[in-house]
């Protein structure tokens, strides 16, 4: 690696250490569930890193808005191939405003969106799940690179081949984080798919081809008929069949929980190494987590159902 | 009438009363049980599918109810309400009374006896790939439905059953001046 990257590195790595020390502690947490009344939260909430910005409002958009500021300030002052694997990563928001979901490839082409995948435009997303108030709040253009690739995952597949061609730490960090989160998608997306009336066939195009899954699991995933058909299929697979036998259990954890947590821990541990890109895509997913957590505690409070406000992850 | 008939008459209708009471009590606790958990689930759905994904902005522009709510009236004053889902044609049961179709949500007009086909499921409102906590939700929230009509007509039941009282303690009074 070039010094000039190398300084250029430290530089951003020590303001990421800074946001990094911004992420909500466990001690932070166990104020948080201590809340009886929603003031009570907001009130905790000022005294840590977000402080007044929550003060008016208990809109999880406005936690968005702030992280949205902060990775613009990373993207104002990177520069290539930094800012390129920067718009990677705002492209996954991109899709899930649209079409990423399986149920709009279904009802709409890509062609019928104009230009080069612009989410703002038709009206007829409007009608249905993605408004253009959400899309309002999306930062940055959906960037050229995607102009055939519009479901969530064609963009992992083209983001897993940047990483690995980028080689580096990078590589060794982000290739693995990827393919857990493909396969995630594919396990969450399949056990979803019962009872709808998605055939086998859409699903064997929907699948990723870059993960351990591809492409007996894959198969096999596609043949289950039920949720006790994917357990054992994960049961092929070590990460995996720890995290499906996890389910229930003393906590009443889902599988999504399950994915949340080792989702968590891979991404903790990408701070651990020194001059790559990931720890980026970490601190954006961790602070996704946290404002996920801060959300179920908010509703656990303000539906006065205190057993569960405990279900929520920590990091720190 | 003669007074004993009476009596009798007003015990077996406090009788009535309270086991109407006891009921209403229960099918209460049992609503609040399912509307407590269908939005623990809607809860847990958006913690699964991110906060923005789970709320009014999804919401159709064009609403169809699922179901209807069917007004039958058995006895004089006795309206009885029955959730009946959209696309039947014609109620169950006709009281002697008129029978009214109304429409519990979305645009106000007068009732069609015809639909032409089924409404949207509203899971669809939020992709095809819907969590199993949202389609948990959309359980108690049906089940919570058919309890709000049935403690409707039995609110209206104990309603109907006070005023019986009412009025049959009053004949008893012209009856008997001296008695209780």
């Amino acid at each position: 690696m070039l010094e000039g990257a190398e300084l250029y590195f430290r530089v951003d790595h020590g303001y990421l250490e800074g946001c990094k020390a911004s992420l909500l502690t466990q001690q932070d947490y166990i104020n948080l569930v201590q809340c009886e009344t929603l003031e009570d939260l907001k009130i905790h909430l000022q005294t840590t890193d977000y402080g007044n910005s929550l003060a008016n409002q208990t809109n999880p958009l406005t936690m968005r808005k702030r992280l949205c500021g902060e990775f613009e300030y990373f993207q104002n002052h990177s520069l290539e191939p930094l800012s390129t694997f920067l718009t990677y990563m705002t492209c996954s928001y991109m899709i899930d405003y649209d079409s990423a979901d399986e149920w709009c490839l279904q009802t709409k082409s890509v062609k019928e969106i104009p230009g080069t995948c612009h989410p703002l435009g038709p009206v007829n997303i409007a009608e249905t799940s993605s408004d253009l108030f959400n899309a309002i709040l999306v930062e940055t253009p959906l960037a050229p690179f995607f102009q055939d690739c519009m479901s969530e995952n064609s963009y992992l597949e083209t983001f897993y081949k940047f990483c690995k061609n980028h080689g580096d730490v990078t590589a060794e960090v982000m290739c693995p984080v990827l393919e857990f989160e493909a396969n995630r998608h594919t396990f969450i997306n399949t056990i979803n798919s019962f009872g709808t009336e998605l055939s086998k066939e859409d699903w064997e195009t929907l699948y990723p081809s870059f993960s351990k899954l591809y492409p007996e699991g894959l198969w096999l995933l596609a043949q289950a008929e039920d949720f006790d058909q994917i357990k054992s299929v994960a049961d092929h697979y070590g990460v995996y069949k720890a995290l499906f036998e996890a389910v229930g259990g003393s906590g009443g954890k889902t599988l999504e929980d399950e994915f949340y947590e080792h989702e968590v821990q891979m991404n903790v541990l990408a701070f651990n190494r020194q001059f790559h890109y990931s720890v980026f895509y970490a601190y954006v997913k961790l602070k996704e987590q946290e404002k996920r957590n801060i959300v179920w505690i908010a509703e656990c409070i303000s539906q006065r159902h205190r057993m569960k406000i405990n279900s929520y992850i920590p990091i720190l | 009438m003669a007074a004993p008939d009476l009596r009798a008459e007003l015990d077996s209708l406090l009788l009535q009363l309270l086991g109407d009471l006891e009921e209403l009590e229960g099918k209460r606790a049992v609503l609040n049980a399912r509307v407590e958990e269908g939005w623990l689930s809607l809860a847990k759905a958006r913690y699964a599918m991110g906060a923005k994904s789970v709320g009014p902005l999804q919401y159709a522009s064009h609403m169809e109810p699922q179901v209807c709510l069917h007004t039958s009236e058995a006895q004089e004053g006795l309206q009885k309400f029955k959730v009946v889902r959209a696309g039947v044609h014609t109620p169950e049961e006709v009281g002697p009374g008129e029978a009214a179709l109304r429409r519990r949500k979305g645009p106000a007009k007068t009732p069609e006896p015809q639909s032409s086909e089924a409404p949207q499921d509203p899971l669809n409102w939020f992709g095809i790939l819907v969590p199993h906590s949202l389609r948990q939700a959309q359980a108690s929230f049906r089940d919570g439905l058919q309890l709000a009509a049935d403690i409707a007509s039995l609110q209206n039941r104990i309603d109907w059953g006070r005023n019986q009282l009412r009025e049959l303690q009053e004949k008893l009074k012209q009856l008997e001046p001296g008695a209780a």
